[in-house]
């Protein structure tokens, strides 16, 4: 190994001083300037548009959003699933990373769990709208009452309500737990309210050993846990097709392909936020490019796992012996959704290609660009598993039903873009978006590797 | 004490449906004589009248959101214009209360459920709106309130809401409904009967569109009494309620049968029978 | 009689478990290894085993939470669909397997989850209340911080082996 290597190839400067890293991480927590609350009131607007929206459909009933028979569900079980999709990024980066001791997720893996965690809030956001009597939502919860009635556990949508609550759940454990020694980084060198807020959320933690200890097993043990949990939640949603027996739906392999795809979609969405975050906060020594190029070559495998799986899917309908299947297919490719469907193909499919170039990877304004078009893709590829085969379904009489979402679909899941953006900023300001001391660990181990190859 | 009441009835919670006597007594099922229809509506009119069911008007109509509980699909045979009816075929279609229906298992709060005389139960309480049961219907023969019909779309103006039959309730907005075999006179029949202390006779309750069919293309009826019309109807087309393919289907070999259910081989297990019309092929 | 604690605050990794080693060392006579602790900003196992084999019982909690999840989940799950009047739904059993493995494995990770991180605040003694313990924010920055609690012949060896490492800084108090 040449130990002369140039500062842009590695993922972090190894001489990067531990109180720097405070002081750099830190300094993001300060009170917000202008720029901020100005952007916070953006996503707050857009989030009341969806709020309106809701209000509206919630007063007058579910017909405003343009569905009828047979078309029943609409973008909001698509923005559902996709939201459910973006969550995976977390688990992806935050537990399987870690396991296999993938360093280089250290300085991205904090916000990224965030990211899971409100995207899961969002999700949940359109179970409820998406609901005929939101107001009765609770008769799917398994609580004892005098007449001894319990959900339907045969539902795909049951198992949704129960797996989407152990996932969020465990999700803000694990990224509580994994945060509790920044926590007491910030009370440290905190003072007035912030003092108080981050002492009681570091629960007197000292970095002693028994902590460290116990904490270092802990933390392997949750992120053993999650990683079959993040593979089952996605399995689950897609049971909510899979277990039915529409044509376009009943296909064994949507378990992984939704898998593949919320993969996708989290890491992609991983880059965008990495770039503004980086940008906004001035992280350009922890949110390194290197660092950006390993994500965005990940990113490349998980589109071409999705890509196979996409394609299986049409070789398995095409060589198959239902015709209906056949037929719905060949309807998303040809009918009133084709512009969509072939979009989804060319976003998800064709664009990742651009990543195989050093120099795209590395252009902070491509990747920008190309990450939220790679989320685009894979936002128009749950609507077009969820909408096409309604429009084309077993029975003849429901054929030739066009049905487009109304202005009041769409404003919600506008506004529910504006939801998570108002989340994220809040985070952003209360919580370290940069692991500290992991960052601190990762130039601790790489100093000590260097030292050891150059005395080799 | 619940797990012993698991635990006992095991073998029974294990079983899985339709098993040939699983309804010993009562099963209500139906036969509709596609060669009678006429396309008339009088059952769909019949339908609304006894089910409260909403007129919504040619705008909703026409985007789909009908609350058709009966409905008459016309098919068009563009070939056969010279045939008294120009090429159409009517085919009326409501909830075939099929034996392992798959809008059952897939409601995630359980509104949805089989009753013990082989109906399709819909709980207006329980129902959240999820529409999953309709996209799960092969049929969709299921039809969701998008509006709140009695309150803020006024579709029973004074004085029709004195038209509205007591038997049933109004639905309000979020709840998905459909035909339900006329539950609320099966109800009453079964009281009647058995207060009384004798079985339903054959022809005591009939459903709305039974009743208003000129031309008795629906027979309705209980399928367990061997002497009812509709299992005399079934069990001459060969026709039998726990199989996924019938003898019309298997070969050639009994050309005479027209009993056919639609959608056979999703294995749903209907309990509606159409026979098909009789063709005169050679002329 | 182990009425003193002292916190000596060190450079790096290095000179803390030179120091360390040094008290093994010199062995003295009423010196309780397990009153012995390091402060650390990054967790350093090599350095901790200096200290001695010390339990970690996270796991056995990680068993007993996923078995209580799954177990638990099934029959409340068994039992539920058994009693719910015996609803029949699409010709499927009542109690059917295959939506009940997928509810019990899901409470089974729920339990594993929520047990373990109880676990974690149980064995590492979270929340703790930081007056009753010596700390110095400097641990959370960079420096490493080796405590020792003991009578006060022992502390003042203690203070020479520190003062021989490079300390950087030290604190004792009196604990009541």
């Amino acid at each position: 190994m040449n130990s002369v290597t140039q500062a842009k190839d590695k993922d972090i400067r190894e001489d990067l001083s531990w109180s720097q890293i405070n002081r750099d991480v830190l300094a993001s927590l300060e009170r917000p300037r202008a720029t901020y609350w100005v952007l916070f009131a953006l996503a707050f607007a857009v989030f009341l548009v969806g709020l309106g929206c809701e209000a509206y459909q919630y007063d007058t009933g579910l017909g405003v959003s343009g569905m009828n028979n047979p078309d029943v569900w609409g973008l909001y079980i698509a923005t559902f699933i996709f939201w459910i999709g973006m969550s995976h990024s977390g688990t992806l980066l935050s537990a399987i990373l870690h396991i296999i001791h993938a360093d280089w997720r250290k300085p991205i893996y904090r916000f990224a769990e965030a990211m899971t965690t409100f995207s899961l809030m969002t999700a949940g956001l359109f179970v409820a709208v998406h609901l005929g009597r939101l107001w009765e939502i609770y008769y799917a919860l398994p609580y004892p009452n005098e007449r001894w009635t319990w959900p339907n556990f045969q539902s795909p949508l049951l198992w949704d309500a129960m797996a989407i609550f152990t996932y969020l759940s465990s999700s803000i454990l694990f990224l509580y737990v994994g945060a509790i020694p920044d926590f007491a980084i910030c009370r440290d060198y905190a003072t007035g309210w912030r003092k108080t807020f981050y002492g009681k959320l570091a629960l007197g933690w000292m970095g002693t050993d028994r902590q460290w200890r116990n904490f270092r097993v802990s933390y392997l043990v949750i992120a053993c846990f999650l990683i079959p949990l993040a593979v089952s939640v996605h399995s689950i949603v897609a049971s909510d097709f899979a277990m039915s027996q529409q044509p376009g739906w009943h296909i064994t392999s949507f378990p992984p392909y939704f898998v593949a795809g919320a993969l996708y979609s989290g890491c992609a969405a991983i880059i965008t936020l990495f770039i503004i975050l980086r940008h906004v906060f001035r992280f350009e020594e922890y949110m390194t490019l290197p660092i950006l190029d390993k994500t965005a070559r990940l990113t490349f495998a998980i589109a071409m796992v999705w890509t196979y799986l996409n394609c299986i899917e049409y070789a398995t309908v095409w060589y198959g012996d239902s015709e209906v299947a056949k037929e719905t297919l060949m309807q998303r490719a040809t009918g009133p959704y084709s512009v969509y469907w072939w979009a989804m193909n060319f976003l998800g499919s064709v664009l990742p290609f651009t990543l195989i170039f050093k120099k795209v990877r590395a252009n902070l304004s491509a990747m920008m660009v190309i990450s939220l078009l790679l989320n685009l893709g894979m936002w128009l590829e749950r609507w077009m598993i969820v909408t096409p085969t309604f429009s084309h379904g077993y029975y003849p009489w429901t054929w030739n039903h066009s049905f487009f979402p109304s202005l009041v679909q769409w404003g919600i899941v506008f506004g529910s873009f504006g939801w998570f953006g108002m989340l994220f900023m809040l985070f952003c300001k209360l919580v370290p978006s940069v692991s500290m001391y992991e960052v601190k660990e990762m130039v601790f181990h790489r100093k000590l590797a260097r030292l050891h190859a150059s005395q080799a | 004490m619940s797990l012993d009441a698991t635990l006992n009835d095991w073998t029974k919670l294990r079983q899985t449906h339709p098993l040939p006597g699983s309804h010993p007594d009562l099963k209500w099922a139906m036969a509709i004589d596609l060669d009678a229809c006429t396309g008339c509506n009088a059952c769909v009119v019949a339908c609304y009248a006894e089910n409260n069911l909403p007129v919504v008007g040619k705008e909703k109509f026409a985007a789909g959101q009908a609350m058709h509980w009966m409905r008459i699909e016309r098919y068009w045979n563009e070939a056969d214009e010279n045939a008294p009816e120009q090429g159409a075929q009517f085919l009326p279609m409501m909830c075939q209360q099929c034996e392992a229906a798959p809008c059952e298992t897939v409601c995630p709060v359980g509104a949805t459920n089989h009753t013990n005389d082989g109906l399709n139960s819909q709980v207006y309480n329980r129902c959240i709106g999820s529409r999953y049961c309709s996209a799960n219907c092969p049929y969709k023969v299921r039809y969701f309130n998008w509006y709140n019909y009695p309150e803020q779309v006024k579709a029973w103006p004074e004085p029709l809401p004195m038209q509205l039959n007591p038997d049933l309730t109004v639905r309000t907005k979020g709840v998905m409904e459909k035909c339900t075999f006329c539950v609320q006179r099966l109800t009453d029949a079964k009281n009647n009967a058995r207060t009384e202390g004798r079985p339903i006779r054959d022809g005591e309750v009939t459903t709305a569109c039974a009743q208003a069919c000129p031309t008795s293309a629906i027979t309705f009826g209980n399928l367990s009494d061997a002497h009812s019309q509709v299992a005399q109807k079934w069990r001459l087309q060969r026709v039998e309620l726990d199989k996924d393919k019938q003898l019309k289907d298997i070969d050639g070999s009994h050309p005479g049968l027209r009993g056919y259910r639609i959608f056979e081989d999703l294995r749903p297990y209907p309990s509606v029978m159409y026979l098909e019309r009789v063709r005169d092929t050679q002329a | 009689m182990n009425n003193k604690r002292i916190l000596g605050l060190f450079n790096d990794f290095d000179q803390a478990s030179a120091a360390i080693r040094e008290l093994r060392g010199a062995d003295l006579p009423h010196l309780d290894w397990n009153e012995v602790t390091i402060k650390s900003p990054i967790e350093h196992p090599d350095v901790e085993s200096l200290l001695g084999v010390r339990s970690i019982p996270i796991r056995k909690y990680t068993l007993l939470g996923a078995l209580l999840g799954g177990g638990l989940g099934f029959l409340g799950i068994a039992t539920a669909q058994g009693n719910f009047f015996q609803q029949l739904k699409g010709g499927k059993p009542i109690i059917p397997f295959p939506p009940d493995f997928v509810l019990t494995y899901e409470m089974f990770i729920l339990g594993g989850v929520y047990i373990t991180v109880l676990g974690f605040l149980i064995s590492a003694g979270l929340p703790t209340r930081m007056k009753s313990d010596l700390y110095n924010v400097a641990v959370s920055g960079d420096q490493i911080g080796v405590m020792v609690k003991s009578n006060a012949h022992c502390v003042d060896a203690v203070r020479g082996i520190f003062e021989r490492h490079h300390v950087l800084s030290i604190q004792e108090e009196v604990v009541k």
